[in-house]
């Protein structure tokens, strides 16, 4: 063994700290995920009885027969990935904007935009319905999507990320004949890669788990995305007797986060360790 | 060409949300009871489905079925639905039908958001007199229908029989059921040092609504005025005084189980945890089921409506209803509805079968409900059942408040004078904010 693998080693009480933190972390997602593998009237009379067999896929059949679910399933990703597109795009622009270009009241706008993190949601969500009603913008994408883009977190986080970038290469590349749009696109934009990372996983992992825009903007089945969708499956007294489904449901409905956690790993980590650190 | 293949493919997908050209009078209807598409997602045999969803799903796709000349579109909203449905009207796009608690219709009533259906259930064949007194008290408001009924759902005493026996609590195959708050203890006592479990099992943890009914029923019993007005309750009075204090000491000499939420309280039931299990109407079906399969602890089933400790027989219930929220119809979409609820009414006794009471006479006094199990047992709620007055609104949320301070006086945290003095404080500061 060398002496740097030796090193790293974690000392016994570290590593069963680590391991009795990570069975506290694991746990209710195991219980959760045996839950969802027995048979509802079985846990109505003993939820215990997730330890033993017999297991069933019922409650996945449940929810994947017969139902809306791939309805559903479509319109988050479509909600999720065109809200991640679109701050991607328009917070990448807003940061630029402010972190290199020079104009009129740009501390004060930038404040401004600041100004929108200390707004909760739940401030603006009725004229913002009004407004949409009147539109005629609610139960369609846009009507899903739009709320989304106001993100002055993500402005902010991408401003100082640019700011954090040498101007020399701005210079460098404008003395070598790039455009404004030039530098931006070619030089900085790919510089930002991991940010941009950062930024579109949270804001991926928020538009998929947003209920209630959802719940209020739509209201027809065919527009409902997976979080309302899978609310509105259950029925009356689901703790009781249907409490199988219900973790089927959360399950289920956590699939594709897992998948994006999965693939997003790298850069999910780096984003929690780089806010600790600041 | 990845690119473009991809655009394509999202084009399609938004192009797909285009409706086509429809002649048809839409009918948009909206109700919770969950999804079960798996089990009854084509199935129109009425007759044969079980559970809410199943016969609330089996009978739309029916009504679907005989009735071509109209465009259904049900929406399955999440439970309870009411966010969603205020969204709709806020935003000008109600449904034509929705199911609704009769206990919040006031909230919607008292606002001119429904139709008066008078009109239109006469035009169904439907009069109010075919409807059962506990149906007309909730959806008549001011003196006009603002719902057809569609149930009468409230709380029972669930009964573990061969447990009763044990205790020496049964009398010709019937448990014996007090008759006043005294004997009620005492049958109590004798029933845990027989059997060495507590004679109530309840639900006493993160359920208001539980704790709430038994304090309406028994103020209904004693005739008790508890709303004078629209503004104001009466909670903190000598006869809401003797009822809390009947469950402390239940709870103080361990005759009830303490700390359960509604989930470990039926499970408890069934797994002979105690004597009788105050709960609804919908419970009927999983508990005669578990006591039929042999396989649970639950070895002896009966139902009985709350006994009558004071005053009167009374019993606080509520009830499901289907209302119509104004808009602008045509002619044709009225009819549309005019035959909805005619159909709805036609079907009224298969809804029985998910353990709640019918709405409409004739079928409370059929065989094919009285037929059922238990339910010659509980028809008399159907009489006697009341619900809060009409010109109340917020219910759900007084429940919460009330349920709160009910929750601290009978675990013994506040006095019950104090708790039941916040509860009226509580109640009176919400109502005079409406």
């Amino acid at each position: 063994m060398t002496t740097a693998a030796h090193n790293n080693r974690l000392p016994l009480t570290a590593l069963f700290g680590v391991l009795l933190g990570a069975a506290i972390m694991v746990a209710p997602l195991v219980w959760t995920l045996l839950l969802s593998l027995k048979s509802n009237s079985e846990l109505m009379r003993d939820s215990s009885a997730a330890f033993s067999a017999p297991y069933t896929l019922e409650n996945y059949r449940a929810i994947l027969v017969g139902s809306d679910v791939p309805r559903w399933l479509l319109n988050s990703i479509i909600v999720s990935l065109g809200t991640t597109a679109a701050v991607l795009m328009l917070c990448s622009l807003a940061g630029y904007g402010f972190a290199r270009l020079d104009f009129p009241f740009r501390r004060t706008l930038f404040v401004f935009v600041l100004l929108g993190l200390a707004i909760p949601e739940q401030a603006v969500i009725l004229p913002r319905h009004q407004l949409f009603a009147t539109l005629g913008w609610h139960n369609s994408y846009p009507g899903l999507i739009l709320p989304g883009l106001a993100a002055p977190f993500g402005v902010f986080f991408m401003t100082q990320y640019f700011r954090a970038i040498p101007k020399d290469l701005d210079e460098a590349a404008m003395l070598d004949g790039a455009s404004r749009l030039d530098v931006f696109w070619r030089i900085l934009l790919p510089l930002t890669l991991p940010a941009q990372a950062t930024l579109g996983v949270f804001t991926f992992l928020g538009s998929w788990n947003d209920y209630w825009w959802p719940l209020i903007s739509a209201t027809t089945s065919d527009k409902y995305t997976l979080t309302v969708g899978l609310a509105a499956a259950q029925m009356n007294y689901a703790q009781t007797s249907g409490l199988g489904f219900l973790m089927a449901q959360a399950v289920f409905a956590s699939i594709p986060i897992l998948i994006v956690y999965i693939i997003f790993q790298k850069q999910i980590v780096q984003a929690m360790a780089g806010a600790a650190v600041r | 060409m990845k690119i473009k293949l991809l655009l394509a493919t999202l084009g399609a997908i938004l192009l797909s949300g285009c409706q086509s050209d429809d002649e048809r009078p839409t009918l948009v209807v909206q109700r919770f009871f969950g999804e079960c598409g798996a089990v009854y997602g084509k199935s129109i045999d009425v007759g044969k489905a079980e559970t809410e969803c199943g016969i609330v799903t089996t009978m739309l796709n029916r009504f679907a079925a005989e009735n071509p000349d109209i465009n259904v579109k049900v929406n399955i909203v999440a439970w309870p639905g009411y966010a969603q449905l205020s969204a709709q009207i806020a935003a000008g796009d109600p449904p034509d039908l929705v199911t609704m608690h009769q206990s919040v219709i006031s909230d919607y009533q008292a606002r001119s958001l429904l139709e008066p259906l008078d009109e239109m259930l006469a035009d169904a064949g439907i009069t109010t007199e075919m409807l059962t007194p506990a149906g007309q008290r909730g959806t008549i408001k001011d003196g006009r229908l603002y719902a057809l009924p569609w149930d009468t759902i409230g709380r029972l005493w669930h009964i573990n029989t061969a447990l009763m026996a044990e205790a020496g609590l049964m009398r010709n195959g019937k448990p014996l059921l007090p008759r006043n708050p005294e004997e009620l203890i005492d049958h109590a006592r004798k029933f845990k040092a027989a059997t060495g479990k507590p004679y109530l099992v309840q639900a006493q943890v993160a359920a208001p609504d539980y704790l709430v009914a038994n304090l309406y029923t028994y103020l209904l019993a004693q005739n008790a005025v508890v709303f004078p007005d629209a503004r104001h309750i009466r909670l903190n009075t000598p006869e809401a005084r003797k009822i809390v204090g009947l469950y402390r000491t239940l709870n103080e000499e361990k005759l009830t189980t303490v700390a359960q939420d509604f989930p470990s309280a039926t499970a408890n039931f069934v797994n002979g945890g105690g004597g009788i299990f105050p709960t609804g109407t919908w419970m009927i079906g999983p508990y005669e089921e578990a006591a039929r399969s042999g396989t649970s602890a639950l070895k002896g089933y009966a139902v009985a409506p709350f006994p009558q400790l004071w005053g009167q027989s009374a019993a606080f219930v509520d009830g499901h209803g289907w209302v119509v929220p104004k808009d602008d119809r045509s002619s044709a979409e009225r009819k549309a509805i005019v035959r909805f609820l005619s159909f709805l009414a036609r079907y009224n006794s298969d809804w029985t079968r998910t353990g709640h009471l019918p709405a409409f006479n004739a079928v409370l006094s059929s065989s094919s409900f009285t037929q059922q199990p238990h339910r010659r047992d509980i028809a008399t709620m159907a009489a006697t059942g009341q619900q809060l007055p009409g010109f109340v609104q917020r219910q759900s949320a007084i429940q919460g408040l009330i349920g709160e301070e009910l929750e601290a006086a009978v675990s013994g945290v506040k006095p019950i004078d104090r708790a039941l003095a916040d509860a009226e404080r509580r109640v009176n500061e919400l109502l005079s904010q409406i």
